[in-house]
């Protein structure tokens, strides 16, 4: 499955980042007015980053790892070794998407606010347990590609 | 016991190849779930490590690598540092190195400039007469002044890590020992070149004009000044000197040089948005593996047990050394933080060492580690572009390890190399 979706909403975030921070420069130097308040959005921001970016590091195979190890296997037992780190990857984004779940509801059932703009505050983390959900899918592909007898 | 576990199941699941985030994510979680710990401390640390503002500096420096290595900079280093140095033996080769320490003025990361110091100098330099092992030791152990010359990642996420250590600071305070370890490596490589007869040997080599050369590098040579007085200054801080270096290199690209196009912009947000989160992702679940330790009650007695061994200042530091450069051999600088930081802050404060100083001192031990065979990161980038395999690097790369270690301990002893700097600019 292509990981297009994934790459533009990765480019578009960072793009987001980085254009958020220099209006801060800018309206700092040029006028009175504090874009201060920017720094939640861009602060949100980077948890999507961090969760879409992931997504896309599984299906390439880019996560930082220990090769040196799984290197001396044969070709099948790296594909099966693969398939055990993308089976445990998923475990770890599932109690995310599941706890993280459970946060984001006690923060809307509890009505917090957000410290800097007072935006209701699981508008923020929900989308800690959405997006791991993106990140489970891919290790899911991955982990099918790898049972199959493809090389991940 | 539950602490035994959490190493245990950490261990195994990282030499079996898992992530190291997912290896760090579920041995915490573990530990959690066995010391009858509230599992939603998981979730909460994930978003509250990653949620920091001092952190968007990093997908931004990681954007400032992509942006300079896209507009064909290094290339022209390489020519302009190659016009001055001229083409005798070791030439070349210390020029690798001076072009290393530029671009790590640049970019954040030892890996990403073996890169692209590797694929400027090494066809250049075979051409020249050196031997392929020695190339790809010279550029990993040149690439590895990176994390400590400013911008680096390994700072930014020990500065956010530790208490009372600012990031403009321990930037400013890895400018020299980033430089003297950059100047240390080239004197094994110069006398080495000379000894073995290395360079200098490549008959259709045409003597470049410093003049020429010198106007194409200027814009690169100027980006380090830009991001380091921009910070220096107090006009803007990390992040933000990092987005006005993004929007310098974009002018380079598509006026000066006209390199870039729009595609390569996409490609470009789309590279250092998902190199980002491989790092952020890694920061993220280590919180969790970080909490769970803290929560144990495993970090004091560790770092009791180091301090209670008696071996006073310069013993602890050459354990710490050994220890480090260890897990510096299979790890990136990175990882190795996050996941020792927090027993090696408790014996820094025991001897009360500077922070700052002490953070420099642990980069520079990683450093090490980054081309230190077997596993060394930058070695692996190096040996890969120099298709050689990383063995036959050992005879040329052991003494670029001695000087750079020579370089450690001069830090060791004379801390106000790391910390004049800061102290003169008041951080």
């Amino acid at each position: 499955m292509s990981t297009k979706p994934e790459e533009i909403l990765v480019a578009a975030i960072m793009a987001a980042i980085a254009l958020i921070t220099a209006a801060n420069v800018v309206t700092r130097y040029l006028s009175n007015i504090s874009l201060a308040f920017t720094e939640e959005y861009s602060v949100a921001l980077m948890i999507g980053l961090a969760l879409l970016g992931s997504g896309l590091a599984v299906a390439r195979g880019t996560h930082i790892r220990i090769p040196f190890f799984i290197d001396k296997l044969s070709a099948r037992g790296q594909r099966i070794a693969e398939a055990v780190a993308m089976a445990l990857t998923i475990l770890c984004f599932a109690l995310l998407a599941l706890h993280g779940g459970k946060l984001a509801y006690d923060e809307w059932d509890f009505e917090f606010v957000s410290s800097g703009l007072g935006h209701p505050q699981f508008l923020y983390t929900m989308w800690l347990p959405i997006l791991s959900l993106v990140v489970i899918a891919r290790a899911a592909l991955r982990m099918v590609r790898c049972l199959r007898g493809h090389q991940p | 016991m539950i602490g035994a576990i959490l190493f245990l199941t950490f261990t195994i699941l990282l030499f079996g190849g898992v992530p190291i985030a997912v290896a760090l994510g579920l041995a915490g979680a573990l530990a959690i779930t066995l010391a009858d710990q509230s599992i939603m401390a998981m979730p909460t640390n994930v978003y509250s490590g990653i949620a920091k503002y001092p952190l968007i500096a990093i997908p931004m420096f990681v954007l400032v690598g992509s942006v300079f290595d896209r507009t064909g900079v290094a290339l022209r280093l390489v020519q302009f540092a190659t016009a001055i140095v001229g083409a005798g033996r070791g030439a070349l080769a210390s020029v690798a190195v001076l072009v290393a320490m530029v671009i790590g003025g640049i970019s954040g990361s030892g890996p990403a400039t073996s890169a692209a110091v590797g694929h400027v100098v090494t066809k250049s330099m075979v051409a020249d007469g050196y031997p392929r092992s020695f190339i790809a030791a010279t550029v990993a152990a040149a690439a590895a002044t990176d994390i400590l010359i400013p911008p680096s990642i390994a700072f930014i996420i020990y500065a956010v890590m530790v208490p009372g250590v600012s990031v403009p600071a321990i930037f400013m305070a890895g400018m020299f020992p980033g430089i003297l370890a950059g100047f240390a490596i080239i004197i094994p490589i110069v006398i080495i070149s000379l000894v073995m007869n290395f360079g200098g040997q490549n008959p259709s080599r045409h003597a470049l004009s410093i003049w020429t050369t010198f106007k194409a590098a200027f814009w690169g040579l100027m980006a380090p000044v830009v991001i380091l007085g921009g910070m220096r200054t107090g006009a803007f801080t990390p992040t933000e000197a990092a987005v006005m270096a993004v929007a310098y290199g974009l002018i380079i690209g598509f006026f000066v040089y006209r390199t870039l196009t729009l595609r390569d912009l996409y490609e470009m947000l789309v590279e250092a948005g998902e190199l980002s989160a491989v790092i952020m992702i890694v920061v993220a679940l280590a919180s969790v593996f970080a909490w769970s330790l803290s929560t144990l009650g495993i970090v004091q007695p560790v770092a009791d047990w180091v301090v209670g061994l008696g071996l006073g200042e310069y013993g602890t530091i050459a354990l710490l050394m050994v220890v480090l450069i260890l897990i510096g051999m299979f790890l990136d600088g990175v990882s190795t933080f996050l996941i020792l930081l927090p027993v090696l802050i408790p014996i820094a404060n025991a001897f009360q060492w500077d922070l700052t100083w002490f953070g420099v001192i642990l980069t520079m031990k990683i450093a090490i580690g980054q081309f230190t065979p077997p596993m060394a990161v930058n070695l692996m980038v190096s040996c890969r572009i120099a298709g050689v395999p990383m063995e036959s690097t050992i005879p040329w790369v052991v003494w670029m390890i001695l000087a750079m270690f020579v370089a450690l301990a001069m830090v060791v002893a004379i801390p106000d190399i790391a910390l004049w700097l800061p102290r003169v600019m008041g951080l």
